[in-house]
């Protein structure tokens, strides 16, 4: 446990005398107070922000995705920069809350909370980008139902899902203690009748009672810790969905830790600006204390600089290597035009700048820590839009020799529905804030229980009790039907000739060699000097194999074909032309002849591969054997929570 | 015709739902019957949603599930084949009536091609020549990989197609393809009376559909009745060749039909980018002994300039 002197109280409430815990608890309820003038406006004004969203979206799903500014070469752009940018967000909650909370950093406490909630909102507004960027989310049910796991993208929904339903059960287990004291708060208050039934049912019965603590600390630690491989799943998924493919700038090897670094880079700063924004508007100076921000900004600043770390990497050796395509993305990346100076800018002042503000602890005070915040959260916007834009205006077969030039700036409606995503996420932030005290209360105030009453950690075990995989993993079984069997139309020798001239075929050895002969005979008597064309027929046309003139017994000759295939049963059609003297030329003549190598037709079964209907087994059984580690841990926060509620109740 | 019409629209306004699926699989196969009974004065393309196979009425598999898909034959393609491509970048003159006849056959919009030509210069010490780029049809396809719910497919005879009917549009296919073969219906499709009449099969990609991406369909229809794919039939220099690799034997415009093993052997073919490892099924023939006026020489042709302002 922390031995820090914390929270200090506001001397002024010191004066009356009353008990820690009264304060925090009075402190912290007070935020859920009506808002001001100046708050309702604020809520006003995004709430109208996310409307014009919501019609810009309505326009865009009625004009089809022509209202953006994507095409056929950059056919990703802001919707999902704003998807990698949300998702980043979102591992604030998980570094701040679950890794202190694992290692027991008892700063953590009035903060936790607010990290969790940009989580699970980060986590709402980014998948509903995925949604937005769909050509046809009207479909969306087909990832369900013709789901392939071979698609990154069915890893993202798979690792997402998870990671959301986690973080909602990571921050409302944190919260339960807080319920009752809600409750009653709102009771007393004359809140809704329906709020006060909310909170109660929330509540799960929770009193302060050593089996109700045991059972909470053990659902919280087994939450704390799988909650981390699962977030940082989800960003490395995040990034495979461009390190998977061949493109330059994106089929790289450090992809996933380096999207998973950005986005608790990106998330940490967004809770920065979120301490400092609530603790203004909400005066909480008392509990948002400048320790609380020097600390996470020693975070932010070995985090600014393992980002420099891996940029410098990234890109160092890709420039050193110099592969034709990756000095073009380079040129383009880094050069002379105007992606190349946003890429200097972005690296000046979402990185260099921040890390500047942050290094010298002499020169860190609130105010840099908020600036260095708010330019690594505009920055590491601008750097995901670095990522996914150049690389595709850059394929490997050069638009421009096409007499094309990709471009793409975001449209206005792009614009829109990405500030109807912003707004959206802030208001969503200040609802919650409105309902759930945006600090926990009972955190807060364990934090003044100087005793060793300290929480005892609950053993991180596996539990006893195995839930299901409860994710609808519908795996499309293609049912593959026999083939019904091919046979080649056999072409047919076409009905004879009215002439007289008849024309004989056949394969036979001469002189070690394996020969095509034909015998041309005109009224039962051998032609001399005709001119016989050999060919073969194939499926698009007839493959000429030669010509010949007919001796005095009439035969003329060609090589075999060897090892051109015949059908299925060795058999081939020969198409025999007398082409001179033109009192005997006859139409093609066609004559099927065996013996031909049978043609090699490859097994139909499809492989099990990655491109294939058929999922590789070590695929499946890996994402199944993941997914059942963690589901079955989030089983076991049920059942302690199931067994909160079944014990007995107060009275 | 008009029993048709009514149904495609029926299924169109996306009536049939899950609920229904069942007994609306079973009804659904009857009407099919029935239709492929009375559809000899109908259009060609009518006869493949009747699911026959060279000939023979095999209704085993109707289309399956609540919504509409491509049918079974349309997925799996013909038996027993491995259509490949082979160019001759010695004979391509880039006039670019290839690519012309592709986007007439198959309705394509101006904003976009099929078939692409790219004039290429390796280095600035080596000759520029034309290349004409389709779909490759990968063996080992980077966008089939990629595809979240199986709407773009690789078949046994070897062709790439897309199922618009399933695809959601979420463009993973695009950034997946290193060789920017595909496209996508960014607006609502204007399709022609002529595209709604024959019926949509992955086989040609029409109707349209908006959301949906789309990209040479290596004319899985025409090789399916021994008849070349459009560029390779309309390329005057003969330089588009098409076949079956299992018959190893490739055919082209002129009417030459050429042993596909001796060809690339003796031509030194080879395949674009085959360092990707995408292994497709599209070869070229290096551009030595070129038979044409090379991009930028006197009397070459021209890409068309205004291309630029209509795609992206």
């Amino acid at each position: 446990m922390s031995a820090m002197p914390w929270p200090v109280d506001p001397p002024a409430l010191r004066k009356l005398g009353e008990s820690h815990e009264a304060v925090v608890e009075r402190d912290l309820l007070a935020t859920l107070d009506p808002l001001g003038r100046r708050g309702r406006v604020w809520i006003a004004g995004l709430a109208s922000v996310v409307g014009c969203a919501l019609v810009a979206w309505i326009y865009q799903l009625v004009h089809g995705l022509r209202v953006t500014d994507m095409g056929n070469v950059v056919s990703w752009g802001t919707y999902m920069t704003n998807f990698v940018f949300f998702i980043g967000i979102s591992h604030a909650g998980t570094l701040i809350s679950a890794i202190l909370r694992v290692t027991d950093a008892g700063w953590r406490r009035p903060i936790t909370r607010m990290a969790e909630a940009i989580t699970c909102i980060a986590l709402l507004v980014g998948a509903s980008m995925v949604v937005i960027d769909m050509g046809r989310p009207d479909r969306a049910l087909n990832l369900l139902l013709h789901g392939r796991f071979q698609s990154p993208i069915l890893w993202d929904l798979v690792s997402v899902t998870t990671y959301l339903t986690g973080s909602f059960f990571y921050l409302y287990v944190a919260m339960i203690p807080d319920m009752p004291l809600l409750a009653k708060h709102a009771r007393e208050h004359g809140r809704s009748p329906r709020l006060v039934r909310m909170y109660e049912i929330l509540s799960l019965g929770y009193r302060e009672s050593p089996e109700h603590r045991r059972l909470l600390a053990r659902a919280l630690g087994a939450m704390a810790v799988i909650i981390i491989p699962v977030a940082i799943s989800v960003h490395t998924v995040v990034s495979w969905v461009f390190g998977m493919t061949l493109r330059p700038g994106w089929h790289s090897t450090i992809f996933g830790p380096y999207f998973v670094i950005g986005a608790i880079f990106s998330g940490t700063a967004a809770l920065i600006t979120a301490m400092v924004i609530f603790r203004k508007a909400y005066h909480l100076e008392a509990y948002l204390r400048p320790e609380h921000f020097h600390k996470l900004s020693k975070i932010l600043l070995a985090l600014s600089l393992l980002y420099a770390y891996f940029t410098l990497s990234e890109y160092l050796t890709t420039w050193y290597g110099g592969t034709e395509i990756d000095v073009r993305l380079l040129a383009l990346l880094a050069g002379n035009g105007t992606v190349g100076a946003v890429f200097w800018l972005w690296a000046t002042f979402g990185l260099f700048v921040p890390i500047g503000l942050l290094l010298f602890p002499s020169k860190r005070s609130m105010g840099s820590i908020m600036t260095a915040s708010i330019l690594i959260n505009i920055g590491m916007w601008v750097k995901r839009y670095l990522i996914i834009v150049p690389t595709l205006e850059t394929p490997f077969i050069p638009a421009q020799n096409a007499g094309i030039t990709p471009h793409y700036f975001p449209s206005l409606i792009e614009c829109t529905i990405t500030a109807g995503a912003f707004a959206g996420f802030v208001l969503l932030y200040i609802l919650f804030s409105r309902i759930f005290p945006i600090l926990s209360i009972w955190e807060t105030a364990e934090e003044l229980e100087e005793v060793e009453h300290a929480t005892v950690r609950a053993p991180v075990k596996m539990p006893g009790r195995a839930m299901p995989a409860a994710l609808p993993l519908l795996l499309v079984a293609v049912g593959l039907s026999v083939l019904s069997p091919w046979t080649t139309a056999r072409a047919q020798a076409p009905a004879a000739p009215a002439s007289t001239t008849h024309i004989d075929l056949k394969r036979t050895t001469e002189d070690k060699e394996e020969m095509l002969v034909a015998t041309v005979t005109a009224n039962g008597r051998p032609v001399a000097g005709a001119v016989v064309v050999f060919s073969v027929l194939r499926k698009f046309g007839t493959m000429a194999l030669g010509e010949d003139q007919t001796l005095s017994d009439g035969t003329a000759a060609v090589k075999y074909p060897h090892g051109l295939p015949g059908d299925s049963h060795g058999e081939q059609t020969f198409s025999i032309e007398v082409r001179s003297p033109p009192a005997l030329a006859v139409p093609p003549v066609q004559v099927i002849l065996g013996g031909a190598e049978p043609v090699r037709i490859t097994p139909v079964e499809v492989p099990r591969a990655l491109w294939s209907t058929r999922v590789p087994l070590a695929l499946v059984g890996t994402i199944m054997a993941l997914l059942l580690c963690v589901w079955s841990t989030y089983g076991f926060v049920v059942s302690q929570l199931v067994a909160m509620y079944r014990l007995p109740k107060e009275g | 015709m008009y029993m048709t019409i009514q149904r495609r629209q029926f299924l169109k306004a996306g009536m049939v739902v899950a609920g229904g699926a069942a007994a609306g699989m079973l009804t659904r196969s009857h009407a099919a019957t029935d239709e492929s009974t009375k559809s000899s004065g109908r259009p060609a393309g009518e006869a493949t949603l009747a699911l026959t196979a060279e000939g023979d009425l095999v209704l085993a598999s109707a289309p399956s599930g609540a919504s509409s898909h491509a049918s079974d034959e349309a997925r799996r393609g013909v038996p027993g084949k491995k259509w490949v491509m082979v160019i001759d970048l010695a004979a391509c003159d880039g006039c670019g009536k290839c690519s012309a006849a592709c986007s007439k056959s198959h309705f394509v919009p101006a904003d976009r091609e099929y078939l692409r030509i790219f004039k290429m210069q390796d280095s600035a010490d080596t000759a520029p020549y034309w290349l004409p780029r389709p779909c490759f049809h990968c063996d080992n396809p980077p966008c089939a990989r990629v595809c979240p719910v199986g709407a773009t497919f690789k078949r046994d005879d070897g062709i790439v197609l897309i199922d618009n009917e399933r695809c959601i549009g979420c463009r993973f296919c695009m950034a997946a393809c290193p060789f920017t073969a595909r496209s996508f219906n960014w607006s609502r499709p204007d399709n022609s009376p002529a595209a709604e009449a024959k019926g949509y099969s992955p086989e040609w990609g029409y109707p349209r559909r908006v959301g949906t991406a789309e990209k040479c369909d290596f004319c899985a229809d025409m090789a399916r009745e021994g008849k070349l794919p459009h560029c390779s039939g309309t390329c005057p220099m003969g330089a588009i060749y098409f076949g079956d690799e299992n018959e190893d034997a490739v055919t082209n415009s002129k009417g030459d039909t050429v042993q596909l093993s001796k060809l690339l052997r003796d031509r030194a073919g080879f395949r674009y980018m085959e360092d990707l490892g995408t292994q497709p099924r599209v070869h070229y023939l290096p551009p030595a002994d070129r038979r044409y006026p090379a991009p930028g020489e006197r009397g070459a042709n021209t890409l068309n300039a205004s291309k630029g302002a209509t795609q992206r």
